[in-house]
């Protein structure tokens, strides 16, 4: 009786956001996987087949899971000596850094990649500084390439590597590192030999969602780099919206799902299970 | 313990290049004309003018708000139950259920907003505001589910026990002990929440339409059409307000945890 009372409440408690999550959420998406083997004979892989085969298509793919890779290894670069420092800092300093690391992450994303145009522009803040200082002799295009989209990514994403790393390395206590150090580890040896390793947990979770946010974001490559350098996102909506190709559409959209989830499933498998 | 100044460098670094943009965009949108420059030429507040007279910026600013708001309390009002079912039952399907409220986090946005353009406004004939708005709660779902369910984990149920057998109902001891207790993190999810509605792009992206635009949207529409430093002043307003509610929020309840 109990547990039947039991079975009813909580049916009660999931079944309104379970709904709209399956009408709103799950249903188009089936239909968007659906669609995109559909075939009016029946079912086919054929268009995946030339999405691949398609040089312009396999090329975009390509470069944005190279992009991805290339933001999540700066991020875990830089992120690793902010995160270290934040973690160590007294609580009232530790939420000052805090709330500066997260504002690239909270800001509306237009604004945010908007003074990257201002800073990379041929005119650009950077350019007249470098020609200004003699280092370069006229500007060099930045905007509307590869480079452009990996500095505008790493800004959005790194605050995520940074929050992940810190709250891993909370967990380290300082004893652990003051023994490397005092059984005469150096400092990048006590890095690689401990630190490291106990904050792989977060180093992993936080590569995660730096790489599937790489992939999948479209303001920035949208702005930085334009049509000239496409990702898979302005791929897909310059095919949905510009050219009204809609199957050529699903199939990338289907590669981005496929591809995220993935990621997503492999790097939990990875993830250590201790923490 | 001694730490290097190799350490110190990098930080600084770090800091510079997330930030560094900002600083750049805030005193350029005070240029005195109209080439967007940094340095800028001149000063002048005329871009912040014209901000408020662009009427596209009006109209937009206030389709955000309503949609911020309707999708937020709709994603905690539902989310809510399911954070609550999730930490206080043990239920089979229990992991489904956390997966699939946690899916819309990983799915790609742009992705779930091509599928509702296509099945919903296009061949279903969907108002714009409503696909936005179904859109907007769905991906709003996860932080809703995760950050009051992360405090409910920390909340005794020790004392929801004694409500209850004090005579109260269950949703009376929800509404009257718990919900009380989690103010903090329903501020928190909700600060979250909105934020992440107020400047979404990637759902919104194929279902505006004709009339019906968000402010990111438009923003993005305009500087297709104009390189001025309108653009700039609207973005430095954006800047000045997010940072404004960041720190409050992290001082207050320590915002980046739940993110």
């Amino acid at each position: 009786m109990r547990q039947l009372f039991q079975t009813r409440t909580i049916l009660l408690l999931i079944t309104p956001a379970l709904s709209f999550l399956a009408l709103f959420f799950l249903l188009p998406l089936v239909f968007v996987l659906a669609d995109s083997v559909r075939d009016p004979g029946g079912l086919t892989l054929q268009r995946y087949g030339d999405f691949l085969a398609q040089d312009q298509t396999r090329n975009v793919y390509l470069r944005t899971l190279q992009l991805g890779v290339i933001v999540t290894g700066l991020a875990a670069l830089m992120g690793y000596p902010a995160a270290y420092l934040i973690a160590r800092m007294p609580a009232n300093r530790r939420a000052l850094a805090m709330s500066l690391v997260i504002l690239p992450l909270l800001t509306n994303p237009v604004a945010r990649t908007y003074a990257w145009l201002v800073i990379l522009g041929r005119n650009g803040f950077f350019n007249q500084a470098m020609v200004g200082l003699g280092l370069i002799a006229e500007p060099i295009r930045i905007i509307y390439t590869e480079n452009a989209i990996v500095i505008g990514l790493l800004q959005l994403f790194l605050p995520l590597m940074v929050l992940t790393l810190v709250s891993a390395m909370e967990n380290i206590p300082t004893d652990v590192e003051e023994a490397a150090r005092s059984l005469g580890a150096g400092g990048l040896q006590t890095f690689l030999r401990v630190i490291l390793p106990l904050s792989a947990d977060g180093l992993v979770l936080g590569g995660t969602l730096v790489f599937t946010g790489s992939i999948t974001a479209y303001v920035t490559p949208a702005i930085l780099g334009g049509t000239r350098v496409l990702m898979l996102a302005t791929l897909l909506q310059q095919r949905a919206i510009v050219l009204l190709d809609w199957s050529g559409a699903t199939i990338i959209a289907v590669v981005m799902i496929m591809t995220t989830l993935l990621i997503n499933g492999l790097l939990r498998q990875l993830r250590p299970r201790s923490v | 313990m001694k730490k290097s100044p190799l350490l110190y460098t990098a930080f600084i670094i770090v800091f510079t290049f997330l930030l560094g943009p900002f600083l750049v965009i805030l005193i350029a949108s005070f240029s005195g004309d109209a080439s967007m420059a940094f340095p800028p030429k001149g000063f002048s507040v005329q871009w912040f003018q014209k901000v408020l007279d662009v009427r596209m910026f009006r109209d937009a600013f206030w389709t955000s708000l309503q949609l911020a708001v309707a999708s937020t309390l709709t994603a905690l009002v539902l989310g809510t139950p399911v954070a609550y079912a999730l930490v206080r039952f043990k239920f089979r399907g229990q992991n489904v259920v956390e997966i699939l409220f946690s899916l819309p986090a990983i799915v790609p946005e742009l992705v779930l907003g091509f599928g509702l353009l296509q099945y919903f406004a296009l061949r279903m004939n969907m108002p714009i505001f409503p696909g936005l708005y179904f859109g907007h709660t769905a991906i709003l779902f996860p932080y809703a589910v995760r950050v009051v369910s992360t405090s409910l984990r920390n909340f005794d149920p020790a004392i929801e026990e004694a409500a209850i057998s004090l005579g109260a109902s269950r949703l009376k001891s929800f509404l009257l002990v718990v919900m009380p207790n989690l103010r903090a993190a329903f501020l928190a999810a909700f600060i979250l929440a909105f934020i992440t509605s107020f400047n979404n792009v990637s759902v919104s992206l194929f279902l505006t339409g004709p009339g019906v635009a968000t402010l990111p949207i438009q923003m993005l529409a305009y500087m297709e059409m104009y390189f001025d430093p309108t653009i700039a002043a609207l973005s430095s307003i954006i800047i000045v307000i997010t940072f404004a509610i960041v720190q409050t929020a992290e001082r207050a309840f320590g915002i980046s945890q739940h993110i």
